[in-house]
């Protein structure tokens, strides 16, 4: 694998920083000064170093197994898994999604598939298939379904439901339970008067306010469905259908998840600069004005009038969005020339990168002003890091004010929280050690594996 | 540790063995939802009763974790999205295990909403911050490897289920039981004649301790236990 020194893009606002040597430790233990001052006054060195992050993707390394789990949940959680999945032994599942590579839900059955398998469900994954106007078509449905502005035409009604047969006709539903991803694929389900299997949607996207044109488009689709399931309660729709909730998890074993040495944890905050004696307050988000970076740069500064601390800002989105390389420039001029606010636009394969970052970080911020579930959330608090969030999207279900994290509402409650959880560090370790038994419980892959076991138990009358 | 000064407490055999189970529950988006105090009192009177068993005996297993602050989902939606502190408190009072129906407890959910709605008539309409959203609980019961023929098994087991076996014998059991009880102490009084045990186990605060915690406070309390 080849590598450069410069592929990802530091972009650090100054050469130098001025590391204080009355700041010792990280991750809530950190003796902080308290006061109107930072701390400034010492001498400069050399900080900033050019990362080194490889220019083309790294080998995916093979799916975990079972087993490979059973450190973090335990053999008895395991054990009920196993045991919950028997009476489905010889069933078998189709997943249709219309991606196999890039993009969550490609992600999350890359790791299901294998999981199904080990439990004996045999478990398929068709991914469908389409022109550049088929994919056009649904990109502008995606964007209607989360709310937006969107003339549906009857060429691109046509267009869709031409795609969806031709897939349709190629594909064989022989499987007990056919589990259809997204709208691209949903009209496959004309399918199900000749097969009688149970047909589920998957519904990855926020539904809570869709335009009503593809809405009333789709909804006679999804009406013949068996069920639902939606990530959110607030995403879903008033459907005649059972709906189920499946929250969003994180696989604890991927590359952005996954425990790492404490030397490459150093090694990462050497080559970006991260001065790891001092306190890091760290964002991981694209550049994109919905996270509201230039609000994080304006607590930050606001909480640098009474605590030292770091602030790093970490994410892509610059490089190939040109709206995302406008809020790069607006988060520089608000950052201006504090030699503590280290920028970092990083490419998609940087999982272990962010991951080193997250772990650390002394807080995790998330100040997004609209949020799908928020993922990055799920992973600051599976990694026991005290996090301030904004209370928007499905953030409000992972951080339960007070008790796994903290949520903000505005720049000055980020700025006065970054202050108190940098001064009581005693609150901070509970509130991250909480946040991590809630991701534990509720949002792993493993826990999102025994929801499909069951909801197939339930469809197919083995409860 | 367990004690050495009556090992016959410990060994003495039961006539029928204890069976760990445990269970899993799917959710279920409801129709219901809440979006006002007023509508809140509304949708309890009509939700089913798997949606009283989730926000209350099922939360409190989605958060084992915490020890204070969190009680059932309809007095946190009161407090963090109605600002409505003193309904919380009443709300986050109820212990389910004074319950042994769903019927009652819903009761008794109705009655603090609209008793608290009577003195604050102009809360009734105020919309929340954030909806509420019944859900329910569909659950699959599971059995586990775990049997215990004594007490010094039956400890030994408690140290290896799963969290979700500790909920399913020891809170949601009640329900099953139809007694302000639980599977633990209903077989160490019947099967080991344990009654002082058995009481005592009643007396753990589920809503001061974790899961884990209640698990710790089990195996130490039963292995003090006394014929």
């Amino acid at each position: 694998m080849s590598e450069t020194q410069n592929s990802g893009n530091i972009s650090s606002v100054a050469e130098t920083a001025s590391p204080s040597a009355e700041h010792n430790g990280v991750g809530g233990s950190s003796t902080v000064s308290v006061g109107p001052e930072p701390a400034t006054a010492v001498p400069k060195r050399e900080r900033r170093k050019q990362p080194r992050i490889s220019d083309t993707p790294p080998m995916a390394p093979p799916p975990p197994r079972l087993d490979d789990y059973e450190p973090i949940i335990g053999k008895p959680e395991l054990d009920e898994l196993r045991f919950l999945a028997t009476v489905l032994k010889g069933k078998s599942v189709k997943m249709v999604n219309s991606t196999a590579v890039g993009g969550g839900v490609a992600e999350m059955l890359n790791r299901l598939v294998p999981l199904m398998a080990e439990l004996d469900v045999t478990t398929h994954w068709d991914v469908i298939t389409g022109g550049n106007d088929f994919f056009e078509i649904t990109k502008a449905f995606h964007n209607a379904l989360h709310g937006g502005s969107y003339e549906l035409s009857r060429q691109a009604q046509e267009a869709f439901l031409a795609t969806n047969e031709q897939n349709r006709q190629r594909m064989a539903f022989e499987e007990d339970v056919i589990v259809i991803h997204d709208p691209q694929p949903a009209a496959l389900v004309s399918s199900k008067k000749d097969h009688p299997g149970k047909w589920v949607w998957r519904c990855h996207i926020d539904l809570s306010n869709p335009n009503p044109g593809v809405w009333g488009f789709l909804r006679p689709m999804i009406d013949q469905y068996d069920a639902a399931i939606f990530s959110s309660p607030k995403f879903a729709r008033q459907l005649a259908i059972p709906q189920y909730l499946f929250y969003p998890c994180i696989d604890p074993l991927s590359e952005k998840n996954k425990e790492l040495d404490e030397s490459y944890i150093q090694k990462v905050c050497d080559d970006f600069g991260v001065d790891r004696s001092r306190p890091i307050v760290t964002q991981i988000s694209r550049f994109d004005r919905l996270k509201d970076p230039v609000g994080v740069v304006q607590a930050y500064k606001m909480a640098r009038n009474y605590v030292d601390c770091q602030l790093v800002l970490a994410g892509g989105g610059a490089s190939d969005d040109p709206e995302g390389a406008v809020v790069l420039k607006e988060v520089q001029e608000a950052a201006g020339d504090d030699p503590d606010i280290i920028l970092l636009e990083l490419p998609p394969w940087s999982a272990l990168e962010i991951n080193a970052l997250q772990r650390a970080s002394t807080l995790i911020v998330q100040k997004s002003l609209k949020e799908g579930f928020g993922l990055t959330v799920t992973e600051a608090l599976w990694k026991s890091k005290p996090t301030i969030a904004g209370a928007v999207g499905g953030i409000p279900t992972q951080v339960i004010h007070k008790l796994t994290g903290v949520l903000v509402h505005s720049v000055e409650g980020c700025a006065y929280q970054i202050r108190y959880l940098l001064t009581h560090p005693e609150f901070a370790k509970q509130l991250g050690k909480n946040g991590h038994e809630h991701v534990k419980e509720n949002l792993l892959m493993t826990t999102n594996v025994r929801r499909w076991v069951l909801l197939f138990r339930i469809l197919l009358g083995l409860a | 540790m367990i004690s050495s000064a009556t090992p016959d407490v410990f060994t003495r055999a039961a006539p029928s063995p204890f069976h760990f189970n445990s269970s899993s529950h799917l959710l279920r988006i409801e129709r219901e939802r809440a979006d006002s105090l007023g509508e809140l009192l509304d949708a309890l009177r009509s939700c089913p009763d798997e949606s009283i068993f989730q926000h209350t005996f099922q939360t409190l297993q989605e958060h084992h974790y915490i020890r204070e602050g969190f009680s059932n989902d309809f007095a946190h939606w009161a407090y963090t999205e109605c600002n409505e502190a003193g309904l919380a408190e009443r709300l986050a009072a109820i212990d389910v295990r004074t319950f042994t129906s769903l019927a009652s407890l819903r009761e008794q959910i109705i009655r603090i909403v609209e008793d608290y709605l009577k003195w604050n008539p102009l809360s009734r309409d105020r919309a929340a911050l954030e909806p509420f959203y019944f859900c329910a609980s569909e659950s699959v019961v599971i059995p586990t490897p775990f049997k215990a023929q004594n007490l010094r098994e039956f400890i030994e087991a408690l140290k290896r289920v799963s969290i979700h076996s500790i909920h399913h014998h020891f809170i949601e059991a009640r329900l099953r039981l139809k007694l302000a009880s639980n599977d633990f102490s209903a077989w160490l009084e019947k099967e080991l004649g344990l009654r002082q045990a058995a009481a005592s186990l009643n007396r753990i605060d589920i809503y001061t301790l974790t899961l884990e915690d209640v698990r710790n406070q089990l195996i130490r309390m039963l292995s003090s236990a006394r014929a």
